[in-house]
């Protein structure tokens, strides 16, 4: 009872604090509309993530009008012709004769609504042979916009899936060592070292190369989210481990040893919930982490593979200078991993913020 | 002080140990090895291709050729290349000096940027200059190295002010003395300030929250109601006490600054381990990569040792069994 | 008190000497004393693998050694044609067996020993045809199981007696000549095998080429100098080469690549067709042109697995019997060949600088090309009704077609993920085919793992590939003979599965041995004919090659077959224009 109370107020001391600050809350609203694109991935994308037209290649955005001979019409887009120019660079040009208008809740490529319901219908289109490229094509003529909403699911999911996982493990360590002390605790260190020890890429490559190739795209998904969760656990076990250090000398620690609570009680029931709130802080700083060892991983042809989309290997499409001059597009990717980076570091900051007088005020540092 | 170092070491052997072994494991599972590239090549016949493995050993069990690495290793030999048909050894020492460098430059950069821009930054705690600050730690932290390594040769391509990638210039061989060391250190730039840019955010945002932490303690209170200027207070008692945690620091620094390498000089073009060990990974040359992930384990403990070190002399509160 | 505490500022100081400790005492070779100027410098994408250049033939190791080392013969990069080189002439007796080659008497060692006849027997006896040393060289020169004897005459005259008639022999005579005094040693020695590996002191590496290596920094760069012993002279009578020193710069990224030579580091670079837009433009301002030399060297293609064999060990089929039934279906294999969009391949892969292929030698190969193949259009309804009358159509109406026997035509194809351009291919045809009512599931595998699928395991079901390519089509029998272990659709067959292919081991055995050309081509034409018809493979398509060179090289010769750089000797700086 005592420890829920603990808990809870905790809790929303640090809510309160977090709401306080502006800059945070706006990152978490954009956080949120990331997570509720990639979501409703299908509804909001015009296209399937393969859908592809190859007269489209490299596409420009498509511009939507909204005026007709001098008056407001509904938002249309005309088709476009491509022709090759003297040196072979696209040029893309719109016939006004073919206009296609903006339509809402149309029926289009089929995908599963939150990968469930069977679905048909899309927030917006244009009726075919008409094209409509938000933000431009890639190289197949597939939608970067569509694609980049596909893609947000695979990379922000291996965020969370792969920090969740690596906290687990971290939590478990990390509690033990902490709680323990002495041999235990010199063992389970010297083991997360160990870990450390190589650095992170290269441990990265090899670890991939050891992935089975008849393995299909899911099994490559969670694959590489259990390969950056070994690397990532460590760290965070270290940070465990420190503030259950300091935790078990609480007084209510000793009290209720003294009542003879078992050791693992003691640890699930008193310890563990206050490092959770204490280290969700880390838990936000390190899923940037993830995302960027995805990119990474995919810059290289050892990421997601296509045909599906993930921001990593969008991103390594358009590591070309030669085609970021004539199609400076394909750079969207980058953009939304810099701007979910940023938020995460924000929130995480700020969250640390909150919780650092707590932590200070009870005595030690971790 | 010197036991202990003795200690840590004898306990890092196992580690190296243990390390080689899971990398030769993971080389293993995987199908193919270098052979591969051979066997497409229309001019080359069963019988040829038959006799290179034999020449590798690589027809005979597992188990046998990593016992023939570890009895290698006692004797001071890191073992063939496979791809390159020369002892790994000389392949790898130049390699390792050049990523050393790389990583050595980037250290350098980053604690002399960070530390005075944490400790200016906790100085002017969120006026103008703090925000400023803040702002692009946020920027260089969520940008992919890789991506501002690009970035930057496009930039030098423009301007045509530093040379793109490499390590020495065409001419490097005419330069004098002089020459070449400004050469070394302009081709040094970019991927320096690619690899170190992510690591002085980082590493700016602790100073500056440990001068913030410090500055709020009682012994500052009490040295500034003694009189002292607070430059004194600053630079002597506050700063010193801020530093310390970083030194922990030293060693996690390094290893990440080895690791962040690898990505850039593939991209820079800087012949350093990380793009060796690619290529390595990707030919399947084992006991190359077994000797990189090594030597990667090496410098991350000895940095960490010193790091330990430093520690032990400079914290007295810190005690080791 | 004072506490005497170890601060930061001690220990950070020392880093600065360590690090400039670093860098000023920085390992340094001797300084290499020529000027700069008179200089051509280029770029590869990876180190060489070593200098042997009997052990190590891909490209990275014979950027190298072909500057260093020559042939009793030269192929004429304009004709094709074999011309004499370190051999002034031969004779050749009446049967056609032995061949009696006269060598020039003027040639030098780069380090000043003469070259003679004790060389070329050397190579041969004691390198080539060494059995402890693993050479492909001695795949082309052992016909049957046969090798040939070579023999001394006298110090200028080596005698070569083949046990059959061997067409190509000539053109092989273009391999590489090695020293005996230098390596006779390390082969009675039996280290010949690691003798030359990229830690050789450049010194050591002597041929009789126009350059010799003159440094090598691993994984940056390789810098040659001028033989001063080189035998040719120029058409006026200099001295060859001009060139004080040519450079080779190790780039692995071809954007950087790019980049250095639009701002000047490179003299000349290889381009792909999306980079065309980007460099053409820029040719008067930068004082450079760019070459267009026609199609690529080699093929590109997709193909069945065709093998019908059992996994020893597991007693399962490489290929489940019904899908096999449709890759061994010609008309199943000339329907997907309906439905390459090659058009649009090019346009997207090559950004319109690229080719269509239909048969399996393309025109880069010259004499022995035959334009006059079976061509399969792009007709997804051409494709469509072949595939009906063969037996295939949806009949449950769920979108994709069954085979004739009932079941569901879905496989897998893969290609090497290390190719960007492949695997974009892979996308297009994959489309295509899905269009056609296949469901095809792509894979892009790293290379090792899809030739070990195809040399080794042979379970997989489609894959696109390429191979490189040459003039001679005799050197592509691996490929083309039904016993070979590159007949990758059914490899190392005991004996021919089918009358066509029955008909192509004949064709490759007799065309061997077979002296007059014409008569080859006639062989060769019918090859050509037979695969472009039976579609073991369906060809894709060809890129171009397109080469950016500065302007400021006089003799520069682009030539379809030699490249731009097939001159290095007689290559000079002009003076510059204006």
């Amino acid at each position: 009872m005592t420890k829920s109370a603990e808990h809870f107020s905790e809790f929303q001391i640090a809510l309160r604090g977090f709401t306080r600050n502006r800059l945070a809350v706006s990152c978490a609203y954009a956080l949120l509309t990331l997570y509720a694109g990639a979501l409703f991935a299908g509804f909001f994308a015009p296209y399937s993530f393969q859908n592809e037209d190859r007269s489209y290649s490299y596409s420009p955005p498509t511009p939507v009008k909204i005026f007709d001979n001098g008056g407001l019409v509904v938002p249309y887009v005309t088709g476009t012709q491509l022709t090759f120019n003297e040196y072979n660079a696209r040029i893309y040009v719109g016939d006004p004769e073919q206009k296609y208008p903006v339509r809402f809740f149309v029926p289009g490529d089929e995908y599963r609504l939150l990968g469930i319901f069977p679905c048909r219908y899309h927030l917006f289109g244009v009726a075919a042979p008409g094209r409509i490229y938000l933000l431009g094509a890639d190289a197949r003529g597939r939608d970067v916009f569509s694609r980049l909403l596909y893609g947000a699911q695979v990379s922000l999911s291996i965020g969370l899936i792969g920090v969740l996982i690596s906290f687990a493990i971290g939590l478990l360590v990390g509690g033990i060592s902490g709680y323990y002390g002495g041999r235990i605790d010199n063992f389970l260190m010297r083991l997360c070292e160990m870990v450390m020890m190589v650095p992170g890429f290269y441990l990265l490559l090899a670890l991939r190369a050891a992935v089975p190739d008849n393995f299909n795209s899911l099994q490559v998904y969670f694959a590489i989210i259990i390969i950056l969760s070994f690397i990532g656990w460590a760290g965070l076990a270290r940070i465990i481990r420190g503030m259950c250090l300091s935790l078990r000398e609480r007084e209510y620690v000793l009290a209720a040893k003294g009542l003879g609570l078992s050791d693992v009680k003691i640890i699930v029931r008193h310890i563990l919930p206050h490092t959770l709130s204490y280290s969700i802080f880390a838990v936000m700083l390190s899923i940037p982490g993830y995302i960027l060892g995805e990119s990474g991983l995919s810059l290289i042809g050892l990421g997601i593979q296509d045909p599906y989309a993930s921001w990593g290997n969008m991103l390594s499409d358009a590591m070309s200078i030669v085609r970021i001059k004539f199609a400076p597009w394909i750079l969207w990717p980058a953009f939304c991993i810099f701007l979910t980076v940023v938020c995460f570091n924000v929130i995480g900051d700020a969250l640390r913020d909150c919780l650092d007088p707590m932590l200070k005020s009870e005595g030690e540092n971790t | 002080m010197w036991r202990y170092a003795f200690k840590r070491l004898l306990v890092a052997i196992p580690m190296l140990l243990g390390i080689a072994l899971l990398t030769f494991v993971l080389m293993r599972v995987s199908p193919g090895n270098y052979l591969d590239t051979v066997r497409m090549d229309p001019q080359f016949s069963k019988e040829t291709i038959a006799r290179y493995e034999q020449l590798y050993q690589l027809d005979k069990p597992l188990f046998y050729q990593y016992v023939q690495w570890v009895r290698n290793l006692l004797h001071l030999e890191l073992g063939y290349s496979f791809y390159y048909n020369v002892p790994v050894d000389k392949i790898i020492g130049e390699r390792i000096w050049n990523t050393f460098v790389l990583a050595l430059a980037a250290f350098l950069v980053t604690w002399c940027v960070a530390i005075p821009l944490g400790i200016w930054a906790a100085l002017n705690r969120n006026r103008f200059v703090d925000r400023v600050i803040q702002f692009f730690s946020y920027i260089a932290l969520s940008l992919p190295s890789f991506f501002l390594g690009m970035i930057l040769l496009f930039w030098a391509s423009q301007t045509g002010t530093l040379p793109l990638g490499g390590m020495h210039g065409p001419d490097y061989e005419s330069l004098g003395w002089l020459g070449r060391r400004t050469d070394l250190l302009k081709h040094l730039a970019i991927p320096t300030v690619a690899l170190s840019i992510g690591s002085i955010a980082a590493l700016q945002r602790i100073m500056r929250g440990n001068m913030l932490e410090v500055l709020e303690q009682k012994y500052i209170l009490t040295a500034r109601a003694k009189g002292l200027s607070e430059r004194r207070v600053v630079y002597h008692h506050a700063l010193r006490n801020a530093i310390n945690p970083l030194i922990t620091l030293l060693g996690y620094e390094f290893s990440s600054l080895l690791s962040g390498a690898a990505l850039i000089e593939i991209i820079c073009s800087w012949p350093g381990l990380g793009s060796l060990m690619l290529t390595a990974v990707r030919s399947k040359d084992v006991y190359l990569v077994m000797a990189s992930m090594m030597m990667g384990g090496i410098l991350f403990i000895i940095g960490n040792l010193l790091a330990d070190i430093a520690l032990a002399r400079a914290d007295p509160r810190i005690r080791y069994d | 008190m004072k506490r005497k505490s170890f601060s930061l500022k001690t220990v950070f100081p020392a880093f600065f000497p360590l690090f400039f400790f670093c860098i000023y005492f920085y390992p340094v070779q001797a300084a290499f004393a020529d000027k700069y100027g008179g200089g051509l410098v280029l770029a590869t994408t990876s180190d060489p693998k070593s200098f042997n250049e009997i052990t190590a033939k891909e490209t990275s190791t014979s950027l190298v050694t072909d500057l260093i080392f020559e042939g009793l013969t030269t192929a004429n990069a304009f004709t094709a044609k074999i011309e004499p080189n370190l051999a002034k002439s031969w004779d050749i007796s009446e049967d056609g067996l032995t061949w009696t080659f006269h060598l020039r008497e003027d040639v030098r060692w780069n380090d000043g020993k003469p070259f003679t006849a004790d060389d070329v027997v050397f190579t041969f006896n004691d390198l080539i045809y060494n059995p402890a040393i693993p050479s492909s060289a001695r795949d082309i020169f052992t016909i049957d199981d046969k090798t040939f004897t070579v023999e001394k005459v006298d110090s200028y005259t080596v005698r070569f007696v083949l046990p059959v008639k061997f067409a190509p022999f000539l053109r092989g005579m273009g391999q590489a000549i090695l020293p005996k005094h230098k390596l006779e040693k390390a082969v009675a020695q039996g280290r010949f095998n690691f003798t030359w590996g990229i830690d050789t002191d450049p010194g050591e590496i002597v041929g009789t080429g126009p350059f010799n290596l003159a440094r090598y920094d691993p994984g940056q760069r390789l810098v040659f100098e001028r033989n001063p012993y080189y035998w040719k002279k120029s058409v006026e009578g200099d001295s060859l080469p001009y060139l004080e020193k040519i450079i080779y710069l190790i780039v692995p990224s071809t954007d950087v690549g790019l980049l250095k030579f639009m701002e000047g580091t490179l003299d000349g670079y290889a381009l792909r067709g999306m980079d065309y837009p980007m460099i053409k433009p820029l040719e008067k301002k930068g004082n450079f042109t760019v070459y267009d030399l026609g199609p690529d060297m080699g093929s590109q293609f997709l193909f069945f697995n065709q093998n019908p064999g059992k996994n020893p060990h597991s007693g399962e089929y490489f290929v489940a019997p019904y899908k096999l039934a449709w890759f061994m279906n010609l008309a199943f294999r000339k329907a997907v060949a309906h439905a390459i969009d090659k058009q649009k391949i090019i346009e997207i892969v090559n950004n319109k600088l690229g080719y269509p292929q239909s048969s399996a030698l393309g025109p880069a190969a010259g004499f022995f090309y035959n334009p006059d193949v079976a061509e399969y259009d792009y007709d997804l309804d051409k494709a469509g009704t072949i595939l009906k009358e063969a037996g295939f159509g949806d009949r449950d109406g769920d979108g994709v077609i069954e085979g004739p026997q009932g079941h569901r035509v879905e496989f897998s194809l893969y290609t090497n993920a290390g190719s960007t351009d492949r695997v974009d291919i892979a996308a297009i045809i994959r489309q295509d085919l899905e269009r056609l009512g296949m469901k095809v599931n792509f894979r892009a595998l790293e290379f090792n793992t899809l030739v070990s699928q195809l040399t080794s395991s042979f379970q997989w079901e489609a894959v696109i590939l390429g191979l490189t390519g040459g003039i001679e089509p005799h050197f592509g029998k691996n490929v083309w003979m039904s016993s070979g272990q590159l007949h990758m659709w059914y490899p190392m067959q005991e004996k021919p599965a089918t009358d066509w292919e029955k008909r192509v081991d004949e064709i490759f055995t007799q065309g061997v041995q077979e002296l007059d050309e014409n008569k080859r081509k006639v062989l060769y034409d019918e090859y050509q004919r037979i695969v472009a018809e039976e579609l073991p493979v369906i060809y894709t398509v060809l890129s171009a090659r397109l080469y950016a060179v500065r302007d400021k090289f006089g003799n520069l010769k682009p030539a379809n077959y030699g490249g731009v750089f097939h001159n290095p000797e007689e290559l000079y700086i002009k003076e510059e224009p204006r």
